[in-house]
Protein backbone atom coordinates (compact mmCIF):
# COMPACT_ATOMS: atom_id res chain seq x y z
CA UNK A 1 0.00 0.00 0.00
CA UNK A 2 2.95 2.34 0.76
CA UNK A 3 4.31 2.08 -2.47
CA UNK A 4 0.93 2.80 -4.17
CA UNK A 5 0.69 6.19 -2.18
CA UNK A 6 4.35 6.80 -3.18
CA UNK A 7 3.84 6.44 -6.64
CA UNK A 8 0.82 8.98 -6.25
CA UNK A 9 2.18 11.10 -4.67
CA UNK A 10 5.51 11.26 -7.38
CA UNK A 11 2.94 11.50 -9.89
CA UNK A 12 1.06 14.45 -8.56
CA UNK A 13 4.25 16.10 -7.56
CA UNK A 14 5.13 15.86 -11.35
CA UNK A 15 2.34 16.43 -13.02
CA UNK A 16 2.25 19.65 -11.13
CA UNK A 17 5.72 20.39 -11.41
CA UNK A 18 6.36 19.57 -15.21
CA UNK A 19 4.88 22.41 -16.93
CA UNK A 20 7.05 24.71 -14.83
CA UNK A 21 9.86 23.04 -15.33
CA UNK A 22 8.95 22.78 -19.27
CA UNK A 23 9.08 26.64 -19.32
CA UNK A 24 11.94 26.83 -18.09
CA UNK A 25 13.59 24.55 -20.31
CA UNK A 26 12.34 25.59 -23.51
CA UNK A 27 14.36 29.11 -22.65
CA UNK A 28 17.57 29.71 -21.64
CA UNK A 29 17.89 31.69 -18.29
CA UNK A 30 19.77 34.30 -20.20
CA UNK A 31 17.32 34.64 -22.67
CA UNK A 32 14.40 34.79 -19.69
CA UNK A 33 16.27 37.93 -18.58
CA UNK A 34 17.08 39.34 -21.93
CA UNK A 35 13.18 39.41 -22.96
CA UNK A 36 11.82 40.84 -20.01
CA UNK A 37 13.94 44.05 -20.30
CA UNK A 38 12.08 44.27 -23.40
CA UNK A 39 9.23 47.34 -23.25
CA UNK A 40 6.46 45.28 -23.53
CA UNK A 41 7.40 43.26 -20.16
CA UNK A 42 8.62 45.79 -18.06
CA UNK A 43 5.29 47.86 -18.86
CA UNK A 44 3.41 44.66 -18.12
CA UNK A 45 5.35 43.83 -15.12
CA UNK A 46 5.02 47.36 -13.70
CA UNK A 47 1.41 47.35 -14.23
CA UNK A 48 0.59 44.20 -12.49
CA UNK A 49 3.00 45.58 -9.63
CA UNK A 50 1.30 48.45 -9.23
CA UNK A 51 -2.20 47.49 -9.79
CA UNK A 52 -1.93 44.78 -7.36
CA UNK A 53 -0.57 46.63 -4.65
CA UNK A 54 -3.09 49.02 -4.70
CA UNK A 55 -5.73 46.41 -4.56
CA UNK A 56 -4.07 44.11 -1.90
CA UNK A 57 -3.60 47.36 0.73
CA UNK A 58 -7.60 47.67 0.10
CA UNK A 59 -7.78 44.52 0.47
CA UNK A 60 -5.94 44.62 3.67
CA UNK A 61 -7.41 47.47 4.79
CA UNK A 62 -11.27 46.91 4.07
CA UNK A 63 -11.28 43.14 3.87
CA UNK A 64 -9.50 43.04 8.02
CA UNK A 65 -12.35 45.16 9.72
CA UNK A 66 -14.83 43.43 7.81
CA UNK A 67 -13.57 39.98 8.34
CA UNK A 68 -13.21 40.62 12.13
CA UNK A 69 -17.10 41.94 12.04
CA UNK A 70 -18.02 38.63 9.96
CA UNK A 71 -16.36 36.51 12.44
CA UNK A 72 -17.37 38.03 15.84
CA UNK A 73 -20.76 38.11 14.78
CA UNK A 74 -23.75 35.84 14.83
CA UNK A 75 -27.33 37.29 13.15
CA UNK A 76 -29.57 36.49 10.76
CA UNK A 77 -28.77 35.55 7.47
CA UNK A 78 -24.63 35.05 8.27
CA UNK A 79 -23.97 32.24 6.12
CA UNK A 80 -26.01 34.23 3.30
CA UNK A 81 -23.42 36.76 3.32
CA UNK A 82 -20.57 34.13 4.06
CA UNK A 83 -21.73 32.77 0.92
CA UNK A 84 -22.00 36.21 -1.26
CA UNK A 85 -18.55 36.76 0.46
CA UNK A 86 -16.98 33.58 -1.25
CA UNK A 87 -18.72 33.63 -4.43
CA UNK A 88 -15.91 35.16 -6.64
CA UNK A 89 -14.00 32.14 -5.53
CA UNK A 90 -16.35 29.55 -7.49
CA UNK A 91 -17.29 31.76 -10.32
CA UNK A 92 -15.85 31.83 -13.34
CA UNK A 93 -13.13 34.74 -14.26
CA UNK A 94 -15.24 35.47 -17.32
CA UNK A 95 -18.52 35.82 -14.96
CA UNK A 96 -16.61 37.45 -12.83
CA UNK A 97 -15.71 40.08 -15.84
CA UNK A 98 -19.03 39.99 -17.02
CA UNK A 99 -20.48 41.21 -13.80
CA UNK A 100 -18.34 44.11 -13.45
CA UNK A 101 -19.49 45.76 -16.54
CA UNK A 102 -22.89 45.19 -15.60
CA UNK A 103 -22.37 47.19 -12.45
CA UNK A 104 -19.74 49.41 -13.30
CA UNK A 105 -19.59 49.36 -16.88
CA UNK A 106 -20.70 52.75 -18.66
CA UNK A 107 -24.65 51.06 -19.10
CA UNK A 108 -24.20 49.59 -15.95
CA UNK A 109 -26.16 49.58 -12.83
CA UNK A 110 -23.68 52.24 -10.88
CA UNK A 111 -21.83 52.80 -14.00
CA UNK A 112 -24.57 55.04 -15.72
CA UNK A 113 -24.60 56.96 -12.72
CA UNK A 114 -21.25 57.49 -11.78
CA UNK A 115 -20.63 58.96 -15.58
CA UNK A 116 -23.00 61.84 -15.24
CA UNK A 117 -20.30 62.72 -12.51
CA UNK A 118 -17.55 62.04 -15.66
CA UNK A 119 -16.43 59.16 -13.95
CA UNK A 120 -15.72 55.82 -16.17
CA UNK A 121 -14.16 53.03 -14.88
CA UNK A 122 -13.77 50.83 -17.93
CA UNK A 123 -10.24 50.65 -20.05
CA UNK A 124 -8.76 52.35 -16.76
CA UNK A 125 -6.14 50.96 -14.20
CA UNK A 126 -8.59 51.53 -11.32
CA UNK A 127 -10.81 48.82 -13.37
CA UNK A 128 -7.76 46.29 -13.20
CA UNK A 129 -7.16 47.32 -9.61
CA UNK A 130 -11.16 46.45 -9.39
CA UNK A 131 -11.08 43.04 -11.21
CA UNK A 132 -7.88 42.04 -9.17
CA UNK A 133 -9.38 42.78 -5.50
CA UNK A 134 -12.79 41.42 -6.97
CA UNK A 135 -11.56 38.19 -7.76
CA UNK A 136 -8.36 38.35 -5.10
CA UNK A 137 -10.08 39.20 -1.66
CA UNK A 138 -12.68 36.54 -0.97
CA UNK A 139 -9.16 34.64 -0.64
CA UNK A 140 -8.22 36.62 2.23
CA UNK A 141 -11.57 37.76 3.65
CA UNK A 142 -12.17 33.97 4.04
CA UNK A 143 -8.66 32.75 5.50
CA UNK A 144 -9.15 35.97 7.82
CA UNK A 145 -12.77 35.44 8.79
CA UNK A 146 -11.03 31.53 9.88
CA UNK A 147 -7.55 33.43 11.62
CA UNK A 148 -10.59 35.44 13.83
CA UNK A 149 -12.21 32.99 14.59
CA UNK A 150 -9.75 30.45 16.29
CA UNK A 151 -8.67 33.27 18.61
CA UNK A 152 -9.57 32.56 21.78
CA UNK A 153 -12.78 35.24 22.85
CA UNK A 154 -11.46 35.05 26.15
CA UNK A 155 -8.18 36.46 25.73
CA UNK A 156 -9.42 39.65 23.88
CA UNK A 157 -12.47 39.49 27.00
CA UNK A 158 -9.16 39.60 29.07
CA UNK A 159 -7.74 42.38 27.60
CA UNK A 160 -10.91 44.79 27.97
CA UNK A 161 -11.14 43.79 31.94
CA UNK A 162 -7.62 44.88 31.86
CA UNK A 163 -8.58 48.04 31.00
CA UNK A 164 -7.52 47.83 27.25
CA UNK A 165 -10.39 49.73 24.48
CA UNK A 166 -11.78 48.19 21.96
CA UNK A 167 -9.02 49.44 18.84
CA UNK A 168 -5.93 48.47 21.72
CA UNK A 169 -7.68 45.21 22.10
CA UNK A 170 -7.82 44.84 18.35
CA UNK A 171 -4.48 45.90 17.62
CA UNK A 172 -2.05 44.27 20.60
CA UNK A 173 -4.15 41.09 21.36
CA UNK A 174 -6.52 39.59 18.50
CA UNK A 175 -3.89 40.91 15.25
CA UNK A 176 -1.42 39.37 16.73
CA UNK A 177 -3.34 36.50 17.05
CA UNK A 178 -4.69 36.09 13.93
CA UNK A 179 -1.63 36.97 12.52
CA UNK A 180 -0.55 33.80 10.70
CA UNK A 181 -3.65 33.43 8.94
CA UNK A 182 -3.74 36.79 7.65
CA UNK A 183 -0.90 36.56 6.20
CA UNK A 184 -1.35 33.19 4.61
CA UNK A 185 -4.66 34.90 3.21
CA UNK A 186 -2.70 37.82 2.04
CA UNK A 187 -0.24 35.62 0.24
CA UNK A 188 -2.88 33.61 -1.40
CA UNK A 189 -4.84 36.46 -2.29
CA UNK A 190 -1.59 38.67 -3.73
CA UNK A 191 -0.82 35.02 -5.62
CA UNK A 192 -5.08 35.19 -7.38
CA UNK A 193 -4.46 38.54 -8.04
CA UNK A 194 -1.58 38.61 -10.14
CA UNK A 195 -2.52 35.88 -12.19
CA UNK A 196 -5.92 37.54 -12.81
CA UNK A 197 -6.94 37.33 -16.23
CA UNK A 198 -10.27 36.87 -17.64
CA UNK A 199 -12.46 39.69 -15.48
CA UNK A 200 -9.63 41.83 -16.71
CA UNK A 201 -9.62 41.45 -20.27
CA UNK A 202 -13.66 41.85 -20.45
CA UNK A 203 -13.62 44.99 -17.96
CA UNK A 204 -10.42 46.88 -18.38
CA UNK A 205 -9.50 45.72 -21.70
CA UNK A 206 -5.67 45.35 -22.81
CA UNK A 207 -3.33 47.96 -23.38
CA UNK A 208 0.26 48.43 -22.99
CA UNK A 209 1.62 50.39 -20.22
CA UNK A 210 -2.56 51.22 -18.94
CA UNK A 211 -4.17 47.59 -18.76
CA UNK A 212 -1.79 45.42 -19.85
CA UNK A 213 -0.57 43.79 -16.63
CA UNK A 214 1.51 40.53 -17.27
CA UNK A 215 -1.17 37.44 -17.68
CA UNK A 216 -2.70 39.99 -20.46
CA UNK A 217 0.70 40.64 -22.21
CA UNK A 218 1.88 36.67 -22.33
CA UNK A 219 -1.38 36.16 -23.95
CA UNK A 220 -0.74 39.45 -26.02
CA UNK A 221 2.61 37.89 -27.19
CA UNK A 222 1.32 34.26 -28.11
CA UNK A 223 -1.00 36.01 -30.58
CA UNK A 224 2.33 37.60 -32.10
CA UNK A 225 4.71 35.57 -34.86
CA UNK A 226 8.18 35.63 -32.51
CA UNK A 227 6.33 36.17 -29.45
CA UNK A 228 6.02 32.32 -27.84
CA UNK A 229 9.68 33.21 -26.32
CA UNK A 230 8.83 36.33 -24.48
CA UNK A 231 5.63 34.76 -23.16
CA UNK A 232 7.85 32.03 -21.96
CA UNK A 233 9.90 34.50 -20.11
CA UNK A 234 7.22 36.67 -18.76
CA UNK A 235 5.65 33.43 -17.78
CA UNK A 236 8.70 32.50 -16.32
CA UNK A 237 8.99 35.97 -14.07
CA UNK A 238 4.95 35.06 -13.02
CA UNK A 239 6.44 31.70 -11.68
CA UNK A 240 9.45 33.15 -10.27
CA UNK A 241 7.28 35.52 -8.18
CA UNK A 242 5.10 32.99 -7.33
CA UNK A 243 7.84 30.42 -5.80
CA UNK A 244 9.35 33.12 -3.45
CA UNK A 245 5.69 34.18 -2.42
CA UNK A 246 4.82 30.57 -1.38
CA UNK A 247 8.49 29.54 0.04
CA UNK A 248 8.48 33.31 2.11
CA UNK A 249 4.46 31.74 3.56
CA UNK A 250 5.65 28.23 4.43
CA UNK A 251 8.89 30.18 5.97
CA UNK A 252 6.64 33.09 7.40
CA UNK A 253 4.65 30.33 8.79
CA UNK A 254 6.88 28.12 10.28
CA UNK A 255 8.48 31.21 12.13
CA UNK A 256 5.29 32.40 12.98
CA UNK A 257 4.11 29.57 15.14
CA UNK A 258 7.83 29.44 17.08
CA UNK A 259 7.37 32.34 17.49
CA UNK A 260 3.43 33.07 18.49
CA UNK A 261 4.42 32.39 22.51
CA UNK A 262 6.25 35.92 22.46
CA UNK A 263 3.81 37.73 20.28
CA UNK A 264 1.35 37.94 22.97
CA UNK A 265 3.67 37.58 26.46
CA UNK A 266 3.50 41.19 25.74
CA UNK A 267 0.64 41.37 27.09
CA UNK A 268 1.32 38.96 29.86
CA UNK A 269 -1.09 36.00 28.71
CA UNK A 270 -0.37 33.00 27.00
CA UNK A 271 -1.84 31.36 23.60
CA UNK A 272 -0.10 27.90 24.75
CA UNK A 273 -2.43 27.46 27.21
CA UNK B 1 -22.57 -3.23 -30.72
CA UNK B 2 -23.43 0.34 -30.06
CA UNK B 3 -20.39 1.35 -28.63
CA UNK B 4 -18.41 0.06 -31.61
CA UNK B 5 -20.93 2.08 -33.94
CA UNK B 6 -19.78 4.95 -31.58
CA UNK B 7 -16.30 4.78 -31.74
CA UNK B 8 -16.53 4.72 -35.54
CA UNK B 9 -18.59 7.24 -35.74
CA UNK B 10 -16.20 9.23 -33.33
CA UNK B 11 -12.92 8.28 -35.47
CA UNK B 12 -15.37 9.61 -38.60
CA UNK B 13 -15.53 13.02 -37.25
CA UNK B 14 -13.69 16.07 -38.90
CA UNK B 15 -12.08 18.33 -36.44
CA UNK B 16 -12.42 22.07 -37.93
CA UNK B 17 -9.85 24.59 -36.65
CA UNK B 18 -11.85 27.36 -37.66
CA UNK B 19 -11.20 31.34 -36.98
CA UNK B 20 -13.20 33.00 -34.60
CA UNK B 21 -15.60 35.06 -37.25
CA UNK B 22 -16.12 31.27 -38.76
CA UNK B 23 -18.01 30.45 -35.44
CA UNK B 24 -21.61 30.75 -36.92
CA UNK B 25 -21.54 29.98 -40.87
CA UNK B 26 -19.59 26.70 -40.47
CA UNK B 27 -21.74 24.79 -37.85
CA UNK B 28 -24.39 25.60 -40.28
CA UNK B 29 -22.70 24.39 -43.30
CA UNK B 30 -22.08 21.52 -41.88
CA UNK B 31 -23.32 20.32 -38.34
CA UNK B 32 -21.38 16.98 -38.63
CA UNK B 33 -17.93 18.10 -38.42
CA UNK B 34 -16.14 18.85 -34.51
CA UNK B 35 -15.03 22.22 -34.49
CA UNK B 36 -12.81 24.43 -32.34
CA UNK B 37 -13.11 28.14 -32.94
CA UNK B 38 -10.49 30.93 -32.25
CA UNK B 39 -8.21 33.43 -33.46
CA UNK B 40 -6.41 31.92 -36.51
CA UNK B 41 -3.04 32.94 -34.98
CA UNK B 42 -3.58 31.03 -31.89
CA UNK B 43 -5.07 27.80 -34.27
CA UNK B 44 -2.13 27.58 -36.24
CA UNK B 45 0.23 27.59 -32.97
CA UNK B 46 -1.84 24.50 -31.93
CA UNK B 47 -1.34 23.01 -34.75
CA UNK B 48 2.20 23.70 -35.10
CA UNK B 49 2.55 22.12 -31.67
CA UNK B 50 0.61 18.59 -32.95
CA UNK B 51 -2.97 19.81 -32.49
CA UNK B 52 -5.21 16.67 -34.15
CA UNK B 53 -6.70 19.38 -36.97
CA UNK B 54 -7.91 18.42 -40.16
CA UNK B 55 -8.79 21.53 -41.56
CA UNK B 56 -7.35 24.57 -41.08
CA UNK B 57 -9.65 27.32 -41.72
CA UNK B 58 -8.33 30.76 -40.92
CA UNK B 59 -9.20 34.14 -41.47
CA UNK B 60 -6.47 35.13 -43.45
CA UNK B 61 -3.85 33.22 -46.02
CA UNK B 62 -0.64 34.25 -43.47
CA UNK B 63 -0.69 31.20 -41.20
CA UNK B 64 -2.18 28.50 -43.64
CA UNK B 65 0.65 30.16 -46.10
CA UNK B 66 3.46 29.55 -42.77
CA UNK B 67 2.24 26.19 -42.07
CA UNK B 68 2.49 25.60 -45.93
CA UNK B 69 5.88 26.93 -45.89
CA UNK B 70 7.08 24.41 -43.57
CA UNK B 71 5.18 21.44 -45.40
CA UNK B 72 2.64 21.17 -42.25
CA UNK B 73 -0.33 20.99 -44.33
CA UNK B 74 -1.53 21.56 -48.50
CA UNK B 75 -1.52 24.42 -50.62
CA UNK B 76 -3.74 27.06 -49.29
CA UNK B 77 -6.93 27.51 -51.05
CA UNK B 78 -8.95 31.04 -50.87
CA UNK B 79 -12.96 29.94 -49.98
CA UNK B 80 -14.28 33.56 -48.59
CA UNK B 81 -13.59 37.38 -48.67
CA UNK B 82 -14.49 39.90 -46.36
CA UNK B 83 -14.62 43.28 -45.41
CA UNK B 84 -13.57 45.39 -42.76
CA UNK B 85 -16.04 47.77 -41.33
CA UNK B 86 -16.51 50.36 -38.26
CA UNK B 87 -19.05 50.04 -36.03
CA UNK B 88 -20.45 52.12 -32.87
CA UNK B 89 -22.47 51.68 -30.06
CA UNK B 90 -26.10 51.86 -31.71
CA UNK B 91 -26.76 55.37 -29.23
CA UNK B 92 -23.30 56.47 -31.07
CA UNK B 93 -22.09 58.46 -27.49
CA UNK B 94 -19.31 59.54 -29.27
CA UNK B 95 -21.27 61.07 -32.76
CA UNK B 96 -18.88 59.11 -34.89
CA UNK B 97 -20.24 60.04 -38.16
CA UNK B 98 -17.21 59.02 -40.80
CA UNK B 99 -13.82 57.41 -40.12
CA UNK B 100 -12.36 61.07 -39.83
CA UNK B 101 -14.05 61.62 -36.60
CA UNK B 102 -11.74 58.94 -34.87
CA UNK B 103 -9.00 61.86 -34.69
CA UNK B 104 -11.04 63.73 -32.23
CA UNK B 105 -9.53 63.52 -28.29
CA UNK B 106 -11.09 61.10 -26.23
CA UNK B 107 -13.04 58.70 -28.75
CA UNK B 108 -13.10 55.21 -26.71
CA UNK B 109 -11.55 53.34 -29.89
CA UNK B 110 -11.29 49.29 -29.60
CA UNK B 111 -8.83 47.44 -32.00
CA UNK B 112 -7.46 44.23 -32.40
CA UNK B 113 -3.95 43.77 -31.31
CA UNK B 114 -1.16 43.38 -33.54
CA UNK B 115 -0.20 40.20 -35.08
CA UNK B 116 -4.47 39.50 -34.86
CA UNK B 117 -5.77 39.74 -38.49
CA UNK B 118 -8.26 42.37 -37.79
CA UNK B 119 -5.64 43.99 -35.80
CA UNK B 120 -3.25 43.79 -38.64
CA UNK B 121 -6.19 44.75 -41.25
CA UNK B 122 -7.16 47.54 -39.35
CA UNK B 123 -3.50 49.33 -39.07
CA UNK B 124 -3.41 48.64 -42.86
CA UNK B 125 -6.16 50.35 -43.57
CA UNK B 126 -5.61 53.66 -41.00
CA UNK B 127 -2.55 53.62 -43.06
CA UNK B 128 -4.19 53.98 -46.41
CA UNK B 129 -6.59 56.87 -45.43
CA UNK B 130 -3.20 58.68 -43.50
CA UNK B 131 -5.34 58.05 -39.94
CA UNK B 132 -2.40 56.51 -38.27
CA UNK B 133 -2.51 59.08 -35.29
CA UNK B 134 -6.08 57.83 -34.65
CA UNK B 135 -4.69 54.65 -32.51
CA UNK B 136 -3.59 57.17 -30.10
CA UNK B 137 -7.26 57.03 -28.98
CA UNK B 138 -7.00 53.13 -28.37
CA UNK B 139 -8.28 52.44 -24.90
CA UNK B 140 -7.88 48.16 -25.90
CA UNK B 141 -6.29 46.24 -27.98
CA UNK B 142 -8.33 42.67 -28.21
CA UNK B 143 -6.74 39.40 -28.65
CA UNK B 144 -9.72 38.61 -31.14
CA UNK B 145 -12.24 40.31 -33.20
CA UNK B 146 -15.42 38.86 -31.30
CA UNK B 147 -14.01 41.29 -27.94
CA UNK B 148 -14.17 43.89 -30.24
CA UNK B 149 -17.25 42.97 -31.46
CA UNK B 150 -18.55 42.74 -27.56
CA UNK B 151 -17.01 46.01 -26.01
CA UNK B 152 -18.50 47.73 -29.25
CA UNK B 153 -22.00 46.08 -28.67
CA UNK B 154 -21.93 46.52 -24.87
CA UNK B 155 -21.54 50.39 -25.20
CA UNK B 156 -18.46 50.31 -23.66
CA UNK B 157 -16.39 51.32 -26.46
CA UNK B 158 -17.43 54.42 -28.80
CA UNK B 159 -16.09 52.82 -31.97
CA UNK B 160 -14.41 49.53 -32.59
CA UNK B 161 -13.11 47.94 -36.32
CA UNK B 162 -14.69 44.54 -36.98
CA UNK B 163 -15.67 42.28 -39.99
CA UNK B 164 -18.60 42.80 -41.51
CA UNK B 165 -19.71 39.04 -41.21
CA UNK B 166 -19.83 40.08 -37.24
CA UNK B 167 -22.19 43.02 -37.61
CA UNK B 168 -25.15 40.77 -38.85
CA UNK B 169 -24.75 39.35 -35.17
CA UNK B 170 -25.36 41.85 -33.33
CA UNK B 171 -26.60 44.55 -35.65
CA UNK B 172 -29.56 45.79 -33.34
CA UNK B 173 -27.09 46.82 -31.04
CA UNK B 174 -24.09 48.69 -33.54
CA UNK B 175 -24.15 50.73 -36.61
CA UNK B 176 -21.95 50.73 -39.24
CA UNK B 177 -20.08 53.38 -40.29
CA UNK B 178 -19.08 53.36 -44.38
CA UNK B 179 -15.68 53.50 -45.36
CA UNK B 180 -14.50 55.03 -48.43
CA UNK B 181 -13.93 51.40 -50.58
CA UNK B 182 -10.30 52.32 -51.71
CA UNK B 183 -8.90 52.12 -48.45
CA UNK B 184 -10.16 48.40 -47.77
CA UNK B 185 -7.57 45.86 -47.30
CA UNK B 186 -8.20 42.70 -49.07
CA UNK B 187 -9.55 40.18 -46.50
CA UNK B 188 -9.33 36.54 -47.60
CA UNK B 189 -9.88 33.50 -45.63
CA UNK B 190 -7.76 30.58 -46.65
CA UNK B 191 -8.13 26.66 -45.70
CA UNK B 192 -5.25 24.24 -45.95
CA UNK B 193 -5.37 20.46 -45.04
CA UNK B 194 -2.77 19.73 -42.24
CA UNK B 195 -0.10 17.56 -43.31
CA UNK B 196 -0.34 15.70 -39.71
CA UNK B 197 -4.40 14.39 -40.20
CA UNK B 198 -5.42 10.88 -40.63
CA UNK B 199 -8.45 12.01 -42.45
CA UNK B 200 -6.77 13.42 -45.37
CA UNK B 201 -9.64 12.31 -48.14
CA UNK B 202 -12.66 13.38 -45.52
CA UNK B 203 -10.88 16.92 -45.08
CA UNK B 204 -10.65 17.28 -48.76
CA UNK B 205 -14.08 16.65 -49.31
CA UNK B 206 -15.35 19.22 -47.19
CA UNK B 207 -12.96 21.58 -48.71
CA UNK B 208 -14.33 20.43 -52.12
CA UNK B 209 -18.28 21.49 -50.47
CA UNK B 210 -16.95 24.29 -49.12
CA UNK B 211 -16.09 25.70 -51.96
CA UNK B 212 -19.15 24.20 -54.02
CA UNK B 213 -22.37 25.77 -54.12
CA UNK B 214 -23.43 24.90 -50.99
CA UNK B 215 -20.49 26.73 -49.36
CA UNK B 216 -20.34 29.48 -51.28
CA UNK B 217 -24.32 30.02 -50.70
CA UNK B 218 -23.72 29.09 -46.69
CA UNK B 219 -20.73 31.79 -46.85
CA UNK B 220 -22.89 34.46 -48.85
CA UNK B 221 -25.61 34.13 -46.55
CA UNK B 222 -23.33 35.09 -43.11
CA UNK B 223 -22.36 37.86 -45.38
CA UNK B 224 -19.08 37.02 -46.80
CA UNK B 225 -17.86 37.29 -50.18
CA UNK B 226 -16.83 34.44 -52.33
CA UNK B 227 -14.08 34.33 -54.98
Amino acid sequence: MRAVFAVCAAAAVAFLALPVVAIFLRVPPGALVAQLTEPAARDALLVSLKTNAIAQALVLGIGTPAAYVLATNRFRGRSLVLTLVELPLVLPPAVAGIGLLAAFGRLGLLGSSLSTFGISLPFTQTAVTMAVAYVASPLYIRQAIAAFEATDPNLAAASRTLGAGPFRTFFRVVLPLARGGLIAGLALSFARGLGEFGATIMFAGSLQKVTQTLPLAIYAQFNLPEGFNAALAMGGALVVFSIVLLAGLHIGLSWQRSDSNRSVSLFGLSTSS
Amino acid sequence: MKLTALAVLAATHLNVFGAASLAEVLPRFDRTARYQFAGSDQLAFQIGEGAPADLFVAASPKYPQELYAQRRCSKPVTFATNTVVLVVPRANPARIQSVYDLRRDGIRLVVGAKGVPIGDYTRRLLAKLGLTSVLSNVVSEEDDVKLVVAKVALGEADAGFVYRTDVRRVGNRVLRIALPAAAQPTVAYDACVPAASKRQAAARSYLRRLLGPAGRAALRRAGFGVP
